[in-house]
């Protein structure tokens, strides 16, 4: 078990390492080699679905003792949802190794700086203290940097330093906050004891409490990200490569929402109560606002960067509302979310490598020549938007229903965040796809190869499974989520 | 003959450091002017002064192992943990820096050893100053070593730039120590002590109450002429222009080696000195605190010669050690692990810029390393380790000495230096990176061409490299060694 815990955050950079050896006339070999080597930590997360008890909330598999003087430990260990996280990295690393094109597929700093990227992303959802978490938040910085750097689009240096700055000016803050749960911690057991055990029995006063909930969930939202502190996202997300887009928008953006779920909320769960409505208020502006700038882009990336806001949005409603139902389905709608804005990011990949822009009046009539990307494009769009069958409805259902009880002004309004998302999604593909094929250029266009419908295929089974049989998903995540409704309940003296 | 050596304390091994580079450098230069003798004899020498010198130091341990913290030559030379922290970084930092010294002397137009003398000369002067528990002693250590670093920055004698930077250089630091030796004399006139100890015994007899203000004039004016050494603001504006002039090859040596001595001797005086009135200075060290972080991160962030810009950054780097120093015992503890770090990286980037600069050139544009990945892997992979140290990103040693700093900050409460100090990291990200843009991202179409490395720089960079990383990784060992240090005063 332990080494299983480690090899999540070693393999990939072990994998990385091996992909820089190998020499660079030997081009041709990166891309098959590093799906390869992907398939391995893939592989091992299906051995544990099958071999362990995931179902479990936060079990410690092992620490290190890091600055003895200090006694801070690093811990590693893991949950059901940390687990579901890992499992959708690791899916999406190898999805988006499958999904490049030859000009990213031919270069090992790209593949290496992916892999690297996925190992620190585990860290995050393996962490088991706040140190080893806030390592992994911020080292998942320096690939993220090369990749959207080095591979990213005309205006990448604005984009790539307004995306390193935001997050560091985030993480600044989680470590204000980490220091300061630090020295609570030394007041009050004489170490600086940083793991999650320690801070659970941290006696803070209700003001401390509240500033350390600030703190977090201040660093944590921008990564998230909440309005207003999202603009670095639509630029990010049109600069990146395909790749980074996907990884960027399925499982980084997560990386905050989980921070909030396994810090901010069940350890500084009066903060939580006092600045419940704050966030929830945010969320809903966020869901409208997102929605309604979404729908007048001219830029396809750029219309799901800001629909991944509006989803994002509700997935801080359901957390902000603190329910038992809402949470759960917070949780399942930040996996959705990873695999549609995965799913979409990849077929507009697929589309600009064919044309090389993204600008949706370039195109029309586009099912004509592509029939079958037209098909998969509508599903996916269906997914996002939540069509009852496909995941996105199970996880906004479960929200708007659970967020209801606590603000029902507010989740009345998010509620129009959906028809607002079958405006932006379908106009758009109505423009894309539908209507006469006016350009020559879009008449010659290619469907969908094997290779590619072998990249996006996987993700289309996923939001038909989660659709079909969300209980799968709540069966992992049911603890975790007691944890912290328990945490709110205990303290709010029953919502419900 | 024994009973008045004992009586004064007469021991030569506490000085054995000092003596041994002094005795090298007056060898090597006999060499140099008398026998024409050939390179490999000066090479031997050298080697084996810089050798002896550790050894030297190695030495001393096993004399403190025997007397514990004591006073020799009538309390003028101090043997504690400070100085023994101060005596290992400083061989140390002559170790790191001799290759690159050596190579760049064979360039001079003279092909003298001269820099290599000037370089045992300075270190020997500021193995004394660590070592000094008389504030005069200190005064003269201080002067041996800054004089030869003037010295050093002009040695370039066709670069107009690098003649700006001696002169600018000789000029400020002579003012420096003016005002350093007036405050002392200050303190003596008002105060009748110059041994750091006696100074706290004194304090502590008459009360921190009844200090004479002109005693504290004279604690201040001191500090003041320490402070520039550092380049804290606002007394960082000689560095930018020496960094810039001073040849590539002698810088890293320049600036660490007068940064570890002087905040050394920094952290002791607030330590020993001041432990009876902790609180007398606070505000003039905030104001000096804020003032450099903020000014160097304001100045580092519009910077278009690299030099420059690592000049600024170590005005903010300054503003981060000293708020360690003195805000108390544990951050003076944390600020020792922060110099260590710091001054391992800034070697590192300086052995790189004069791979990439030349040994004895002045400017160093920023946009001489573009395309440096390209022919450079090595070089490049390196300069981004050092560099995203500097700017503290977690896995590296950067970023534990900010942790454990800012964590003892916030024990102290100084929760307005913690929030300067944080936000200045993001302004740190801008400038850092933007070297590691330009150098790995940004396409070009000249990149930098090949270098040859030769192995011995191969060696030393990847070490330091390595450090950094291993610090940043098991910082354990060098954390116990910086709470070692303060262990007496605890």
């Amino acid at each position: 078990m332990i080494s299983l815990a480690y090899s999540f955050i070693l393999l990939p950079i072990v994998n990385s390492i091996f992909i820089f050896l190998v020499p660079k006339r030997r081009g041709e070999l990166f891309r098959p080699l590093s799906i390869f080597l992907s398939l391995i930590p893939l592989g091992l997360c299906l051995y544990m679905f099958i071999n362990q008890d995931l179902k479990t909330s936060f079990v410690v598999v092992d620490s290190i003792s890091w600055i003895t003087a200090y006694g801070i430990d690093l811990i590693i260990g893991f949950s059901g949802m940390s687990f579901l996280l890992i499992s959708l990295n690791c899916l999406l690393v190898l999805l988006s190794i499958l999904s490049v094109n030859q000009d990213h597929g031919s270069s090992k700093g790209f593949l290496g700086s992916i892999m690297l990227l996925q190992g620190s992303v585990n860290g995050v959802f393996l962490a088991g203290d706040l140190i080893s978490l806030f390592i992994f938040f911020e080292a998942l910085l320096i690939p993220m940097y090369f990749l959207m750097g080095i591979w990213g689009g005309e205006n990448k240096r604005y984009a790539t330093i307004k995306f390193i700055l935001y997050t560091v000016f985030g993480s600044i803050f989680i470590l204000a906050g980490t220091i300061y749960t630090g020295v609570l911690s030394f007041q009050s057991s004489g170490a600086f004891a940083l793991d999650f055990d320690s801070i659970a029995n941290i006696s803070m006063t209700s003001n401390q409490s509240k500033v350390l909930f600030l703190l977090f969930t201040f660093g944590f939202l921008i990564k998230v990200p909440l309005f207003p502190l999202h603009t670095w996202l639509p630029d990010a997300h049109v600069e990146a490569p395909t790749a980074g887009s996907i990884l960027l928008a399925g499982v980084l953006l997560k990386v905050g929402a989980y921070g909030i779920l396994r810090v901010s909320i069940p350890f500084f769960t009066e903060g939580f109560l006092e600045y419940q409505f704050l966030i929830a208020f945010l969320s809903v502006f966020g869901i409208i606002y997102g929605a309604i700038v979404a729908i007048v882009q001219i830029d396809i990336k750029k219309l799901i960067a800001y629909s991944s806001i509006s989803h994002m949005g509700f997935v801080m409603l359901g957390i902000s509302a603190g329910r038992y139902l809402s949470l759960e389905g917070a949780v399942i709608q930040m996996i959705n979310h990873g695999i549609t804005s995965g799913a979409l990011f990849m077929l507009v990949g697929f589309l600009y490598d064919r044309r090389h822009t993204r600008r949706i009046s370039d195109f029309g009539g586009l099912k004509k020549s592509m029939p079958l990307y037209a098909g998969i494009f509508l599903f996916t769009s269906f997914a996002s938007i939540g069509l009852p069958g496909l995941n996105g409805f199970v996880g906004e259902f479960m929200i708007l229903m659970g967020s209801f009880p606590s603000f029902k002004i507010l989740s009345s309004i998010a509620a129009f965040g959906v028809v607002l998302a079958a405006i932006y999604m379908l106009w758009a593909y109505q423009r894309i796809f539908n209507g006469q094929l006016n350009n020559d250029e879009n008449a010659v266009l290619t469907d969908l190869n094997s290779k590619e419908l072998v990249a996006v295929g996987p993700l289309l089974i996923l939001m038909l499974f989660i659709g079909v049989y969300p209980s799968f998903v709540e069966s992992y995540i049911v603890n975790d989520v007691s944890i912290i409704y328990d945490a709110i309940n205990s303290l709010s003296g029953g919502l419900e | 003959m024994k009973a008045i050596a004992d009586a004064i304390g007469f021991n030569l091994v506490v000085i054995s450091p000092t003596i041994a580079l002094v005795l090298t450098a007056l060898i090597l230069l006999f060499f140099t002017i008398t026998i024409e003798s050939n390179e490999k004899v000066k090479q031997v020498i050298t080697f084996s002064g810089v050798v002896s010198t550790l050894f030297c130091v190695f030495l001393k341990f096993g004399l403190f192992l025997q007397n514990g913290v004591s006073s020799y030559f009538s309390k003028k030379i101090l043997l504690d943990e400070f100085s023994l922290f101060g005596n290992v970084l400083i061989g140390l930092i002559l170790l790191f820096n001799i290759l690159p010294i050596w190579d760049s002397s064979s360039q001079l137009r003279e092909k003298t050893t001269e820099a290599i003398i000037l370089t045992l000369m300075s270190t020997s002067g500021f193995m004394l100053m660590v070592d000094s528990e008389n504030l005069i002693m200190l005064f003269i250590g201080l002067e041996i070593g800054s004089i030869s670093l003037y010295a050093l920055a002009g040695l370039n004698r066709v670069d107009k730039l690098s003649n700006e930077a001696s002169l600018k250089y000789f000029l400020l630091g002579s003012l420096a120590s003016c005002i350093f030796i007036y405050g002392v004399s200050l303190v003596y006139v008002s105060f009748s002590v110059l041994s750091v100890y006696d100074f706290a015994t004194g304090v502590g007899f008459v009360g921190a109450d009844s200090v004479p203000l002109t005693t504290k004039l004279g604690v201040i004016l001191t500090f003041i002429g320490l402070l520039f050494k550092i380049a804290a603001a606002p007394f960082q504006s000689w560095a930018p222009d020496v960094y810039q002039g001073s040849p590539t090859g002698y810088v890293g040596y320049m600036a660490s080696v007068a940064k570890a001595s002087a905040f050394i001797v920094i952290a002791r005086l607030c330590q020993v000195s001041l432990r009876f009135m902790p609180n007398e200075f606070d505000s003039f060290f905030l104001f000096v605190v804020i003032l450099s972080v903020v000014i160097g991160s304001i100045f580092a962030s519009v910077q278009d010669d690299l030099k420059r810009l690592l000049a600024y950054s170590g005005v903010v780097q300054s503003g981060f050690i000293l708020s360690g120093i003195v805000s108390g015992i544990n951050g003076t503890s944390a600020s020792m692990f922060y110099l260590f770090a710091y001054i391992i990286q800034l070697i590192g980037i300086f052995v790189i810029f004069s791979i990439i600069n030349g040994k004895m050139s002045s400017n160093f544009n920023i946009q001489d390393i573009q395309g440096l990945i390209i022919n450079n892997k090595f070089l490049a992979v390196t300069f981004c380790t050092f560099m995203l140290g500097l700017a503290g990103i977690p896995l590296t040693s950067g970023f534990v000495s900010k942790f454990i700093l800012l964590t003892n900050l916030w024990a102290y409460q100084k929760y307005l230096l913690v929030s300067i100090l944080l936000l200045s990291t993001v302004a740190g990200f801008y400038f850092y990176l933007k070297p590691i843009w330009i150098a790995t991202i940004e396409k070009t179409e000249t990149p930098v061409e090949n270098f040859k490395i030769k192995r011995s720089e191969y060696l030393l960079i990847s070490s330091l490299a390595t450090m950094t990383i291993f610090f940043g990784l098991v910082p354990s060992s060098l954390i116990n060694i910086s709470r070692w240090v303060v262990q007496s005063y605890l």
